[in-house]
């Protein structure tokens, strides 16, 4: 049956526009439904990466390890990716994991937390991230033999953490190939992540090759000075080089050649208290006299920005830290008396002026030079740390929070030489010297010429004899686990300096470092 | 009537070829009293008879298509056929029995094509343009210059007709958006030929038609033109203006020189028109019988929503009345009829919204225009003509210009159908509409085969 014809010329003429209306009807139809599900989607996708959370920790030490200070939105690592990593990367990190870079995993009870201490976790527009705090390089361990358990301290310089070897496996991995999207999105599904396909679409189209491009870039920055610098080894940071590169843009070119190499100890920061604002010349060369600036210059380098900086979470670590003490010395066990106190009164006329005491009830902050500078034609040691801090630098730290009267730093100013530090946990603190070249207190009271030139250093065993870790004589190159051998004779490392005891007689600087032990 | 001596309006006015009793005509209305074929039908003898009784000097007819393509709405009788010339004979007899004349109004609708009918459903109407009627979106399609030639001739013989069936003049609707109006408006006329561009071009048609018809005529026949002083074409705003009034006095020149009798001055490029006929607009009506027309065109069911749902009322309120500001609505184009009556020699006649006899007076004696041209008035009282005569200025009831007559024209029998009137008397105003069907036709028994005749069947059983 042929169809109806129209009966009228203008329902002839709305038959042939009805062609039109009915395409154009339909493409409307089409045009709204995927406005509606791009509109759904968007909503869903909003509700879903919107989220902007942290976990609170009631308890002061969970937060201390496992708080957030503000560092992931910036410079975070998404969850999967680091919990990716190790699989992607299993024979670069030797099957270890992070604790190939001296991360401290805890057990907590079934077997080891996902996160090591120091990493914590910040959902940013729904991605939960992971990034340092304080705790990744303040927390360290020590063994009272080579079988005993491994004792976790609060607040004592991560002796073993080898934050360079971890920047540059973060740099090597970015640029690998298994650092792709399909090879990552296997691992993160290896290590257990759970997608849903929206989350495994944002995921693969933009996180993976947003994080990688971070990361390109920060390589691109970082890269000429790592490649300059020898490696710092576990327990040592460059505060201030790479900050100057990140930070503030500035071009290995435009460091001087004196500057560019400043690895340091990392520090303890046990009772902040005592040490005050406006009290102590803080940090080694002493360039602060602010705990509130110290703190937030240092937050800085763990990956917090002006705008990602979670300021309640870092004063709450702060003022716990005020009064945190270093543990008792356990080499205080079975000294003699008699030699502790003769080690007391050379201690008291050797250095009791520039370094405060130990005390019975706790270390006693006095001291005439405790807490100041003492330039560095007079103490000597290795010139690396001092020449790394500018006065530019100064200059441009002030440039922080300048929009914020009450974290603007004012304080900043480059110094003469290094600072007189309290000696409180010294027994946790080896090795010694500002930048750790010399491996206990017995080595620190001989002459430069008669200190260990080498030695393996990350070790966590304490030396009960001479005064700190075990740190054996050691060939060129890696120790065991994350342990390296220390070169006194590479730049940065120098042993010099620091003679003051080294005149003494033997016996009397066997009766120092006995008292020293007590600390 | 000793009142009307000396009265200018019952001075007989004299055109070269015919002469009226007095000044005021009834002007072109009528209702779907015909048939649906263009046959004449009793009520229409009717319907014009009741103005002739009431004195009018001569009425107009409605338009009258001169071909059945060119109908404006089905059930107007047309005079496109020979064998309609003994209605129109029998109706000018009836209005001449009253001492009237009648003008018989040659029209054409063009695209303004309001109820195509039966015959024209299926066909799309000629016009200058193919563009579609804009506010309707009724069809159209230019005409070629052979269909111009022949519409041209269908003119003539409508003249023709008129003249044989002894009516005492024609008048060429050339106004009011019908397809004269298409040709001559620079707001409608797209045509690239002889037929448009220039204002002597879109005149052609026009003259043309009146110089075919006074070929056919002769020059003693009475005709007359009714033309829109003003298009005012941009109604929708979005649309031209169309002619001037400088346009239209330079179109009446050419139609006086080409042999025309006397013009009839409206105004506007479509009807109805903001402007034509002048007065209110009745949303409750039409809301009830546009729905008839709906067919008729593309944009007709925008306009039914426009005048139907009160939220969107406002729209085509402000669309109708944003033209009507700071206008009369009596001799709503009176100032026009005067710019043409002074470069004319021919008799104008003004036309819009008339209703008292002072105000026509004046005009006339002023010489703004030398008649009238009165419809809704005269639907509301046929009689005006003779309440003037007896010294009144105005009906005791006059017309409100509400224009519910004319915008229930799809559906209802003209009338008057203002019930405040009526004084609210709904019986009384009906038993007034309906009026226009008395006399009844003569009922005819169509003739029957003799073998089918009862008395023949008896017979042959």
């Amino acid at each position: 049956m042929s169809p109806e014809m129209p009966v009228t010329a203008v329902e002839a003429v709305r038959a042939r526009r009805r062609v039109w209306s009915r395409s154009l009807a339909v493409l409307l139809l089409a045009l709204f439904l995927i406005g509606l599900l791009t509109t759904a989607f968007g909503l869903y996708a909003w509700w879903r990466f919107s989220g902007e959370s942290t976990a609170y920790h009631p308890d002061i030490e969970e937060h201390f390890k496992y708080g957030s200070i503000g560092s992931e939105p910036e410079s975070g690592l998404p969850y999967w990716i680091w919990r990716a990593l190790p699989e992607l990367f299993h024979s670069e990190l030797g099957g270890q994991g992070y604790e190939a870079f001296g991360f401290l995993y805890e057990d907590d009870g079934g077997g080891p937390r996902d996160l090591p201490i120091g990493l914590s976790r910040r959902e940013v527009r729904g991605i939960e991230l992971v990034w340092l705090n304080c705790a990744v390089c303040h927390t360290g361990t020590w063994r009272a033999d080579a079988d005993a358990p491994r004792q976790i301290v609060l607040g004592m310089p991560a002796q073993g953490f080898d934050l360079y070897g971890f920047i540059r496996f973060l740099f090597d991995a970015a640029v690998d190939e298994r650092f792709g999207s399909d090879s990552l999105m296997d691992a993160m599904e290896g290590a257990g992540a759970d997608f849903g396909w929206l989350e495994a679409l944002f995921y693969r189209l933009l996180v993976i090759p947003t994080v990688r491009e971070e990361l390109l870039a920060r390589r691109a920055r970082l890269l000429p000075l790592l490649d300059e610098q020898p490696a710092w080894g576990p327990g040592r940071v460059d505060t201030f080089n790479p900050y100057k590169l990140l930070q503030f843009g500035m071009t290995l070119g435009d460091l001087s050649e004196a500057e560019r190499i400043g690895p340091a100890d990392l520090p303890s920061i046990w009772l902040q208290g005592p040490r005050g604002d406006q009290v102590m010349q803080l940090h080694w060369d002493g360039n602060n006299r602010s705990l509130r600036e110290r703190n937030l210059s240092a937050a800085i380098g763990a990956g917090v920005t002006e705008e990602t900086v979670d300021h309640q979470a870092i004063e709450r670590v702060a003022a716990w830290l005020r009064d945190l003490p270093p543990p008792p010395s356990p080499l205080a066990e079975g000294l003699d008396p008699e030699q502790v106190d003769e080690g007391a009164r050379l201690y008291a006329r050797h250095c009791l002026r520039c370094h405060g005491r130990q005390g019975d009830e706790g270390y006693v902050f006095e001291g005439e030079d405790l807490g100041e500078v003492v330039p560095l034609a007079e103490i000597g040691t290795d010139p690396g740390r001092f020449e790394s801090y500018t006065a530019e630098m100064a200059e441009l730290q002030k440039g922080f929070f300048a929009d914020d009267p009450g974290y603007r730093f004012q304080h900043f100013e480059k110094t003469e030489g290094y600072a007189n530090h309290p000696l409180d946990g010294l027994w946790l603190r080896a090795p010694y010297l500002h930048n750790g070249a010399v491996p206990s207190l017995e080595a620190l009271l001989a002459p430069p010429e008669e200190r260990p030139r080498r030695f393996l250093r990350g070790l966590d065993v304490i030396d009960r004899a001479a005064g700190g870790f075990a740190a054996p004589d050691c060939p060129p190159g890696d120790g065991p686990g994350t342990a390296a051998c220390f070169d006194t004779a590479v730049p940065g490392n120098g042993n010099g300096g620091h003679l003051y005891g080294t005149d003494l007689a033997p016996a009397e600087k066997a009766a120092l470092v006995a008292y020293l032990k007590t600390f | 009537m000793t009142t009307s001596a000396g009265d200018p309006i019952f001075t007989p006015l004299r055109f070269r070829n015919l002469t009226v009793a007095n000044r005021i005509f009834r002007s072109n209305i009528s209702g779907r009293f015909d048939n649906e074929d263009g046959s004449g039908s009793q009520t229409r003898i009717n319907w014009e008879t009741k103005f002739a009784r009431g004195g009018v000097g001569a009425v107009i007819s409605s338009y009258v298509p001169v071909t059945l393509e060119g109908r404006i709405m089905s059930g107007y009788a047309t005079i496109h056929r020979d064998d309609q010339i003994p209605f129109w004979q029998r109706l000018g007899e009836a209005v001449h029995a009253h001492g009237s004349r009648f003008i018989l109004q040659l029209s054409h609708s063009g695209r303004q094509q309001d109820m195509p009918g039966t015959s024209n459903q299926h066909r799309v109407p000629p016009s200058a343009t193919g563009k579609p009627e804009p506010l309707h979106g009724f069809l159209c399609r230019a005409m070629s210059r052979a269909e111009v030639q022949e519409t041209v001739e269908a003119f003539a013989r409508g003249a023709w007709r008129a003249k044989r069936a002894g009516l005492d003049g024609v008048e060429l609707h050339a106004a009011n958006g019908y397809l004269i109006t298409q040709f001559l408006s620079s707001g409608i006329n797209d045509r690239s030929d002889d037929y448009g561009g220039s204002l002597r071009n879109r005149a052609r048609f026009l003259l043309d038609i009146i110089a075919a018809i006074r070929d056919t005529v002769g020059p003693d026949y009475h005709l007359q033109v009714k033309i829109s002083a003003v298009d005012h074409n941009d109604v929708l705003p979005w649309e031209k203006k169309g002619n001037s009034l400088q346009d239209s006095i330079e179109v009446c020149r050419w139609v006086e020189q080409a042999g025309a009798d006397a013009l009839h001055i409206s105004t506007g490029s479509l009807f109805p028109h903001p402007l034509n006929p002048p007065g209110d607009f009745s949303f409750e009506t039409i809301a009830t019988t546009y729905d008839a027309m709906i067919s008729a065109g593309t944009r007709t069911m925008r306009n039914y929503a426009l005048f139907r749902y009160h939220l969107l009322r406002p729209i085509f309120r402000w669309l109708w009345f944003r033209m009507k500001k700071g206008r009369p609505v009596e001799g709503v184009s009176a100032d026009e009829a005067r710019a043409i009556k002074r470069v004319v020699g021919i008799p104008v006649i003004s036309t819009g919204g008339y209703q008292r006899a002072s105000h026509i007076r004046g005009l006339i004696e002023e010489g703004w225009c030398d008649a009238v041209s009165i419809a809704r008035a005269l639907v509301a009282n046929n009689d005006l003509v003779r309440i003037f005569a007896a010294g009144a200025d105005a009906p005791e009831r006059p017309c409100t210009f509400c224009n519910k007559c004319l915008l229930g024209a799809p559906k209802h029998p003209m009338g008057c159908y203002e019930l405040d009137r009526y004084d609210g008397d709904r019986e009384a105003m009906l038993a007034e509409v309906m009026s226009v069907f008395h006399p009844a036709p003569d009922f005819v028994i169509p003739e029957a085969p003799a073998a089918e005749r009862p008395e023949t069947a008896e017979a042959a059983s």
